[in-house]
């Protein structure tokens, strides 16, 4: 037989089911009608028609086999039936399938994220064979020989491993930060101005160890990966695509890379982004490790044993035990720091054989997105749970409504012989049918959140290695969502009833509402009104604490100011020029007439990153060996306080006296000055970064008032930009280079002055077209910037925190009118005996604040635990904060209010006589 | 001879009815056989139904949905020109089956 037939008996048969069933009722029920006419008791006449009738299963299904219909079935019947349940309450079914939608759409979208940022494997062969050295991630480097967890390593350190683990089929380094990668690309002998890029140093051997061949051309080496050999990169298909328009011609190539000549030997294949997932900084270009010092020059770290900044990830040989590859890697890394135990410094040299790695699995990358985002996608994924919960219980409370209403019908299908478990599965395809419908909208919802997560909130513009096309394993979460959720609200619905009983369907009563047979959908409300107020503070928690973290005092006020970002590193100045190049930049910007003043620093307050170095103080005793004596220190051109409005407080600021030819000062900060000098007057002390013997090298000219420079008021100091001094520390010496390319210019500019932002762009253009300016913003916006990731999650929370509320509400509003229905006679009788509308509506309004105030009894525990749970991620905010408790109190005590006070006012309009009649 | 078994007999009773009462719903088929056969004949609902269905799969009667006396929806049904034909041949199969029975128990 054809399908189509199939599908077309399918319905027919549908329909001639319900048809027969209804002829079967209604002579059952004449039958009985006949018999109490002819003077037989009721219950007596009932009784025995249906023992006349035989079995009425048998019967119909005799009758449908009359009726020449292929059989089907019964499971396919139940869901024929449920579809056409559902399609004749076209109200119960959009409401429950956008309920659904939102609720399912929401978890869903979340995991994706979670699917991507945590559950993902690299887009490589065979990742579970890929192990990676290190448990932990950091960024970007390390200057020390102790790490604990080691998972930075120097080249050097990459080779001995790489020649000394056999274990290893293949073992490949790369580096994880961007320091000496930010890239100015531009194709050899072409006019176009350079673009920005992000390259990547990896090793020869990266590609080969991914086990990935190339898109296009020919991916590199180990040959191209020595020195001598002719610079080679790699281009990232999504760049290629993007940025070159899958031009061909950019294969085989020349390219400058910030001035320097490298050849496009290949292009990765599509989804290929390296082995580091991040949020940002995702590698355009793939360099051979040992290109970094052509384009680092001065600052290069290839070759310094102490400068650990490189991943190693290998593919493990098969039969390897990667417990024994660790105790072989360990016994390696005791040898190999034994061999620089000359160069340690003291404290190093006391901790360097108590360091161990770790050997864990690589077929994820090395994830410092997941660093960042795991906790807050898995509080998400919870919060959005709780979302599903709550719409749930609505369902619920919809299908356990209507399922009074059906009573009659159930009961009759009972007395005419259906098995409980039959009436249960049935009810339950219907929940579950409604809860499909509920996850196919909810995949599109989820596809549009996940998207707009990503566009607003998690990250700018910048590409990022996470996809919110929703896969495979992302359908199916939501599929067994859907069947979980299906169950969740189906099954109460479904169990209540199948316990219908046939007598009271025989009575054709629907009035009979014992008082306690309504618990299941209050009880509900009071798990919905529970779960609102948990979302709700959190929310609320969140909220505040990205407020004070946006209005905390940062020491310096952000309105008026704008915030110039250029790369003059990456637009290869040499150091010579970069004096001359920041005054003539800081005097064209000042003659803009709007222009109160303008001065440059190293990486702005709250815009980027701070540089540490323990300290020395001369004419102090050495400092202990668990003594913190670090300070953050940046550099700075002489209108820097002023542009920022930072005052000084004793002393005099960075000033144009101090160049190259006047003795290297310092302005230190309270905090600097208050740690390592108390109550001392700091002016005309000296002091220099470890060892002891650079203790003299700055002096104190003058104090300034603390500026927040990354999260807290930390000691700081800072040097000017036109002096430098000499280092004999390799690392020192390559960060006092690297610190005399400024990143930041600040304008200070009261007044929203019109255009400002194009009139800078274009003064810096005429200095040097191109110099790379990657961006001109007012400073309040990079300051709020900051805040991204708490801005997202105070925002979903919200989100979250309205949505259970108006489901909640929803809820509380669908059960209290539903209670009032089942009670008008009663009400009728109240107001015949003299209750007056306003004791009506308060008696109605009582009954929904009980469930109401039950379900804040559980909630505001719950949202003090919730609060605990999020509590590392509150900034002044306390985790039982009563402010925040009483507003998601006071919010759903309006939102409930609302909710009851309609079907209250309706009760209170009953007609008493009318009511009464229907008695 | 196959058509004269008791299911013929039970399409007979009830094309018979229907001849005689016009339109009618199941039940009024059943309690009309029951009355004229003075409860001789008790048609059993189990069998009814199915016998319904069938005649009106071939044609013989047609059915529709219709309020009885007491405003209850009901299925009636009619004879058609077909089930009119065919009972003047039920009838005819009848008499020669009573007729044979007859015969038979004479002789026997």
């Amino acid at each position: 037989m054809g399908v189509l037939r199939r599908v077309r008996n399918l319905w027919r048969r549908d329909r001639l089911d319900a048809e027969i069933e209804e002829e079967l009722r209604s002579h059952v029920e004449m039958a009985v009608e006949d018999a109490v006419r002819a003077g037989t008791p009721p219950q007596e006449a009932r009784r025995s028609a249906r023992l006349r009738f035989g079995d009425p299963l048998a019967t119909r299904e005799r009758t449908v086999e009359a009726d020449a219909v292929t059989a089907l079935g019964s499971l396919a019947r139940d869901l024929r039936d449920a579809l056409r349940r559902l399609r004749r309450s076209p109200g119960f079914t959009t409401t429950a399938v956008i309920t659904l939608a939102l609720g399912i759409g929401a978890t869903t979208a979340i995991f994706t994220l979670v699917q991507q940022v945590m559950l993902r494997s690299l887009p490589v062969a065979q990742p579970e064979q890929l192990w990676r050295i290190g448990r932990d991630v950091s960024c970007c480097y390390s200057t020390r020989y102790n790490q604990d967890d080691w998972n930075l390593f120097s080249w050097e350190a990459y080779r001995y491993f790489r020649a000394g683990t056999p274990g290893f089929e293949n073992l490949a380094a790369f580096q994880i930060g961007v320091g000496n990668a930010e890239l100015a690309v531009r194709r050899a002998g072409s006019p176009a101005p350079a673009q920005t890029g992000i390259g990547e140093y990896v090793s020869g051997n990266f590609f080969d160890t991914l086990g990935i061949s190339a898109w296009r051309g020919r991916l590199f080496t180990d040959a191209d990966d020595q020195d001598g050999a002719p610079p080679a990169a790699v281009m990232s298909f999504h760049t290629w695509q993007q940025q070159y328009g899958s031009d061909p011609s950019v294969i085989g190539a020349t390219y400058q890379f910030n001035g320097h000549a490298f050849t496009i030997v290949g292009i990765t294949p599509p989804g290929f982004f390296g082995a580091k997932v991040a949020a940002s900084d995702m590698p355009d270009f793939w360099m051979p490790l040992t290109t970094e010092p052509l384009i680092a020059g001065g600052t290069s770290r290839l070759r310094n044993p102490r400068l650990a900044w490189l991943n190693l990830i290998g593919r493990i040989r098969s039969g390897t035990n990667p417990k024994t590859l660790e105790a072989q890697l360990q016994v390696e890394l005791h040898q190999w720091l034994g061999s620089h135990v000359g160069d340690m410094t003291p404290h190093e040299r006391a901790l360097w054989q108590t360091q161990s790695l770790h050997l864990t699995p690589g077929g994820a990358g090395v994830s410092l997105m997941r660093e960042e985002y795991e906790k807050d996608l898995w509080l998400l994924l919870l919060a959005a749970l709780c979302v599903l919960l709550v719409a749930c219980a609505n369902i619920a409370n919809l299908l356990l409504a209507r399922g009074m209403k059906d009573r009659p019908q159930t009961a009759l299908l009972a007395a005419l012989g259906a098995s409980r478990a039959r009436l249960v599965l049935k009810a339950l395809v219907e929940s579950l049918t409604l809860a499909v419908f509920g996850a196919v909208a909810g995949i599109a919802v989820a596809y549009a959140g996940a998207r707009l997560i990503l566009h607003l909130a998690i990250i700018g513009p910048e590409w990022i290695p996470v996809d919110a096309h929703p896969s495979i394993p992302v359908l199916l979460f939501a599929l067994g969502l859907s069947l979980l959720t299906g169950v969740a609200f189906g099954i109460a619905p479904a169990w209540m009833t199948a316990r219908a009983d046939p007598i009271e369907a025989l009575h054709g009563a629907s009035r009979s509402t014992g008082g306690n047979r309504y618990w299941a959908p209050k009880m509900l409300v009071i798990v919905q009104a529970a779960v609102s107020v948990v979302l709700l503070s959190a929310a609320a928690m969140l909220g505040q604490s990205l407020s004070n973290l946006k209005h905390q005092n940062f020491g310096f006020d952000s309105s008026g100011r704008y915030l110039v970002s250029i790369d003059t590193k990456t637009s290869n100045y040499r150091q010579d020029q970069l004096v001359p190049l920041y005054q003539e930049i800081e005097e064209r910007l000042r003659s803009f007439p709007d222009v109160h003043s303008v001065g440059s620093v190293l990486e702005a307050p709250m815009a980027g990153w701070v540089w540490p170095h323990d300290i020395r103080i001369e004419g102090k005793p050495e400092p202990g060996l668990k003594e913190d004596d670090s300070s953050g220190w940046t550099r700075v051109t002489p209108g820097f306080f002023e542009t920022l409005g930072d005052q000084i407080v004793m002393g005099r600021p960075i000033a144009e006296e101090d160049n190259a030819t006047t003795r290297p000062v310092a302005v230190i900060n309270e905090a600097f000055a208050k740690k390592f000098f108390g109550k001392e007057n700091p002016i005309g002390q000296h002091f220099g970064p470890t060892p002891r013997k650079n203790a003299g090298m700055y002096e104190i000219v003058g104090v300034a008032r603390d500026v927040v420079f990354a999260g807290n008021a930390e000691p700081m100091y800072f040097l000017p930009e036109a002096q430098r001094t000499e280092f004999d520390e390799p690392e020192s010496e390559e960060r006092e280079v690297w610190s005399h390319y400024l990143y930041n210019t600040v304008i200070w500019a009261p007044g929203n002055p019109p255009g400002l932002e194009a009139r800078v762009r274009k003064a810096l253009a005429d200095i040097d077209p191109h110099l790379l300016v990657s961006g001109v913003r007012p400073y309040s916006e990079v300051i709020d910037a900051v805040f991204a990731q708490q801005d997202m999650m105070a925002s979903l929370m919200w989100l979250f925190g309205a949505l259970g509320l108006v489901l909640a509400a929803v809820g509380l509003y669908g059960v209290t009118a539903y209670g009032v229905e089942q009670r008008t006679s009663e009400i009728g009788v109240r107001m015949a005996l003299g209750a007056d509308r306003g004791s009506v509506v308060a008696m109605v309004l009582r009954g929904a604040f009980w469930q109401v105030g039950i379900g804040l009894a559980l909630g505001i525990p719950a949202a003090i635990g919730a609060g605990y749970l999020i509590a590392n991620r509150l900034f002044g905010v306390t985790p039982w904060d009563p402010l925040m408790l009483l507003g998601s109190t006071v919010l759903l005590g309006l939102a409930a209010l609302i909710a009851a006070f309609i079907p209250a006012r309706r009760a209170a309009s009953a007609d008493p006589v009318r009511a009464l009649r229907s008695e | 001879m196959a058509r004269n078994d008791l299911q013929g007999s039970l399409d007979l009773l009830v094309l018979k009815t229907l001849s005689q009462r016009g339109k009618l719903h199941g039940y009024g088929i059943a309690v009309h056989i029951q009355q004229a056969s003075s409860a001789l004949l008790n048609v059993e609902e189990g069998s009814l139904y199915p016998a319904l269905h069938r005649m009106e799969q071939s044609g013989w009667v047609a059915s529709e949905w219709a309020l009885t006396e007491t405003g209850r929806r009901a299925k009636y049904y009619r004879l058609t020109g077909a089930g009119r034909r065919r009972l003047e041949v039920a009838l005819g199969e009848f008499e020669e089956l009573v007729k044979g029975v007859r015969a038979v128990l004479r002789y026997a």
